[in-house]
């Protein structure tokens, strides 16, 4: 999230809105964002409904898989990065740019 | 024979990472339930500060970027 926190003005310039998202409670995240600086919201999929919907759901282990996902102003998915390279924002400011 | 078995046991090592690292059924442009290009499922869900958000309001608006994280194994 240190990432996004870093380049959200870059984000900001090309109009594309960062949220993240955890299935960690409310509470949680609240403390991380406030530590951490984080501008952006982080939502809490405690339910773990989204993360299950979008396919990142790790079922054994009970938490979501580190992926990014670039949805355009029509709500199509122009953008789908899965695994260590989500954590970098280069392929999703690039696909924010498209 | 030791210069063998060394490679024996790096190569295990890469492939024992590359499977924990990502499921090999699934590119890594795709998930088990969605592909670029298709509608992104829509959600409304609590921020950290209680604000409920939904997908669907930025429609007609703004992209969005949504990074899937897991908060205690966050490094960056």
């Amino acid at each position: 999230m240190h990432n996004y926190r870093d380049s959200l003005q870059q984000f900001r310039e090309l109009d594309a809105q960062v949220l993240g998202i955890s299935v960690d409670a409310g509470p949680s995240l609240k403390v991380f964002a406030e530590q951490n600086g984080v501008n952006f919201p982080l939502l809490s999929d405690f339910q773990r409904v989204a993360s299950a919907q979008y396919g990142v759901l790790n079922q054994e282990r009970g938490f979501a898989n580190r992926a990014t996902f670039v949805i355009d102003r029509e709500g199509k998915i122009k953008h789908i990065e899965v695994g260590r390279t989500a954590i970098e924002v280069a392929g999703a400011l690039n696909a924010c740019r498209k | 024979m030791a210069r063998r078995a060394l490679a024996a046991g790096v190569l295990c090592l890469l492939t024992a990472g590359c499977t924990f690292a990502q499921n090999p059924q699934v590119p890594a442009d795709q998930t088990s339930t969605l592909k670029v290009g298709d509608m992104a499922p829509d959600f409304e869900l609590p921020d950290h500060n209680g604000n409920m958000i939904k997908l669907s309001d930025f429609r007609g608006k703004q992209s969005v970027v949504l990074a899937f994280f897991v908060l205690a194994f966050t490094g960056g």
